[in-house]
């Protein structure tokens, strides 16, 4: 960590403490995320479940290995992918507000994903079977054509537009553009279509299968990866690009660098959970206030572990333990988030100043 | 560029002010000698190599420069923002030694910002933030610093500690720094040389007394209404009174009467020609008094303010 010789060592000792309990709660989220459901099973189980071992129960062995353990995984990495690609977001514009989604990723994907399930009413069933099932491989596929066009166009612009603001104007408008093309699709659509087109932009860590959670594995590895290797770069951000570029940081190629991370972690999770909203902005925010820092060397671990943590309870919310209804992992996040970000805020004197970026 | 026909040299241990009306593109001179922007014409050398030929590294060892938008970090205590000076020194993950350190705490001490490393910066007052920035850029340990009106959103006694400090780098630290400023009086008393940048994209240069004697000065500043004077080495609006009005009196009571009397729209002059007011300051234990005859009456003030309204 970035430590002075002389500082006090409250503050370390307070981070150390903090990363400690942020860890302990993963665990314990984790526990609780493959146990309850609509089906509990008691916690002793879970590890018996976890390996399959003989004399348990053959059902909890094949929900808790099939269902449960890639969604826990699902929304751990989720919760990741967005928090950290909403950090370097709002470090690039400077915007508190930004998230993820700012440069218009969601509105690729959601286009994408509009037109496999609507617009097959109209190319002749191209992706129907995608009506069936949720999770279905061309819903993936469509996310990610939608996406990685998004993100291809935001890397080829951003090598030549002079201001980082003129980009999030850029995606902003694209986004408004997109919308309007979903509008179109969703107003001459059938019911049933635009329903399973609604239940893909609530989000959700379920359906996600094995092979899916491999994929996405590794696409949250090599972009929080990318991310891990600008702590410094992002630092500099922090002061402006005139300030890094004399410093000696070459800021065309961070900015690409941040554009990348940012972009195929956000495009990752909306190819496989939907566009889920909020976790982005608010992780971010909340690691600052709980370390105090706007430093990146603590930010980055910081947002890995609260990212994970916060994605991990939403996931367990919305299985709404001991019921058999789901929710929508939006209005999760949104529902119970929005109201702890809120006390945040307003359970600190200096709030305004301390959460900027 | 906006300006032509340049010819400049900037020389360690000199601290040089450049002034000129806004607009004439001093902001624009700086960004190009510091490379944030390309130059269109001419060449700038540093250190005897061509500004182009070096890499941004490079040149962040030599140049280092402090902006004039104020900045936001958020939460960021004093220490960390004055490290991020080490950027050049240090790797990919910005691993500090103990001797990046050592710089960090000693440019911190230079400033005379010590006691606020542990602060966070948006807790600091305007001038103290332009101190950390101010060490930030010497933790660089440039041999050129560069600031683009560091005293704009100062108060007046913060201002003249920025100017001092900058004077002191460029002489107890062998650096050479280059600031751009609107501040006159305090570039006239602090410099050493003084870049003077025209409405026509001429920069003449030299002592600042030597500006101020041959006029390039008043020039350079010439508006409708505004002069320079060169007694004083201020700039004063040219309502010249009609209305004469004979002084006498001494200190700074004198001084300032004089002043007032300036605003008021009167000349002040030199002997007293009869039949126009005649005021006379008498210093006195505790209260001071202003006298004035005029008209044959004669009436006394306890505060300028009174006597101009009588007036």
């Amino acid at each position: 960590m970035n430590q002075t010789p002389n500082s006090p060592m409250s503050t370390q000792t307070k981070r150390l403490w903090l990363f400690g309990l942020f860890l302990l709660l993963i665990l314990g989220l984790f526990l609780l995320n493959l146990a309850l459901g609509s089906v509990s099973i008691p916690l002793k189980d879970i590890w018996g479940s976890l390996i399959g071992r003989e004399g348990v129960k053959e059902s909890w062995v094949y929900i808790v290995q099939n269902s449960r353990l890639p969604r826990v995984l699902t929304a751990a990495l989720a919760g990741i992918a967005l928090s950290a690609s909403g950090l370097q977001m709002q470090t690039m514009f400077r915007n508190p507000l930004a998230d993820p989604f700012i440069l218009g990723i969601n509105s690729g994907a959601s286009l994408g994903v509009a037109i496999a399930i609507l617009g097959s009413g109209f190319v002749g069933g191209l992706f129907l079977p995608a009506l069936t099932l949720r999770g279905e491989f061309s819903l993936v596929l469509a996310a990610s054509v939608g996406a990685g066009l998004v993100l291809a166009l935001i890397l080829l612009v951003g090598r030549w537009v002079q201001n980082p603001t003129t980009l999030l104007i850029l995606g902003l408008m694209f986004g408004h553009a997109t919308g309007a093309i979903v509008s179109i699709l969703v107003y001459f659509s059938a019911p049933e279509r635009i329903q399973a087109y609604s239940i893909w932009s609530f989000g959700s860590f379920s359906g996600v299968n094995w092979t899916q959670l491999n994929v996405m594995a590794i696409v949250v590895l090599v972009g929080v990866g990318l991310m891990a290797l600008l702590p410094k770069g992002l630092n500099a951000l922090l002061l402006g690009e005139d300030y890094a570029r004399t410093m000696g940081l070459n800021v065309g190629l961070l900015r690409f660098v941040v554009l990348l991370s940012a972009s195929v972690l956000s495009g990752a999770v909306t190819a496989f959970c939907g566009p889920i909203g909020f976790i982005g902005v608010a992780v971010p925010h909340i690691a600052r206030n709980l370390f105090k820092t706007s430093n990146h060397k603590i930010l980055i671990p910081a947002i890995i572990l609260i990212g994970a943590a916060v994605s991990m309870a939403a996931s367990l919310i919305a299985q709404l333990p001991g019921s058999q209804l789901v929710l929508p992992i939006n209005v999760v996040t949104s529902l119970f988030g929005a109201p702890f970000v809120v006390w945040v805020v307003l359970k600190r004197k200096r709030g305004a100043t301390s959460f900027s970026v | 560029m906006i300006a032509d026909q340049l010819n400049l040299q900037l020389n360690p241990g000199e601290f040089v002010c450049l002034v000129g009306p806004n607009g004439v593109g001093k902001s624009t001179l700086l960004r190009t000698l510091t490379g944030l922007q390309p130059k269109l014409a001419g060449e700038i050398q540093l250190s005897g190599r061509k500004l182009e030929s070096y890499r941004p590294r490079d040149l962040a060892n030599q140049v280092s420069v402090v902006l004039t938008s104020p900045i936001s970090v958020g939460a960021m205590r004093v220490d960390e923002l004055a490290a991020m000076g080490r950027f050049p020194f240090t790797g990919l993950f910005d691993r500090m030694t103990e001797h990046d350190w050592e710089v960090v705490h000693e440019t911190l001490r230079v400033v005379g910002v010590d006691k606020l490393s542990h602060r966070y910066v948006h807790t600091l007052s305007d001038g103290e933030r332009q101190k950390v920035m101010i060490a930030r850029a010497l933790a660089q340990e440039p041999r050129l610093l560069v600031l683009d009106e560091p005293t704009a959103y100062l108060d007046l006694p913060g201002r003249v500690v920025v100017m001092n400090l900058l004077h002191n780098l460029a002489h107890g630290h062998d650096k050479a720094v280059l600031t751009s400023t609107h501040d006159l009086e305090l570039a006239l008393r602090h410099a050493d040389r003084i870049w003077l940048m025209d409405d026509e994209g001429r920069i003449s240069q030299g002592a600042p007394e030597d500006l101020v004697l041959n006029g390039s000065f008043a020039q350079a500043f010439n508006r409708a209404g505004v002069l320079f004077d060169p007694l004083s080495g201020t700039f004063d609006t040219q309502n010249s009174g009609s209305k004469s009005v004979f002084l006498e009196g001494q200190g700074s009571e004198l001084v300032w009467t004089q002043r007032a009397l300036h605003r008021a729209g009167f000349t002040v002059d030199e002997e007293w020609i009869p039949g126009s007011p005649r005021v006379c300051v008498r210093p006195q234990e505790g209260a001071t008094t202003w006298q004035l005859e005029y008209a044959g009456q004669t009436s006394a003030f306890a505060s300028i303010y009174d006597l101009l309204q009588s007036l």
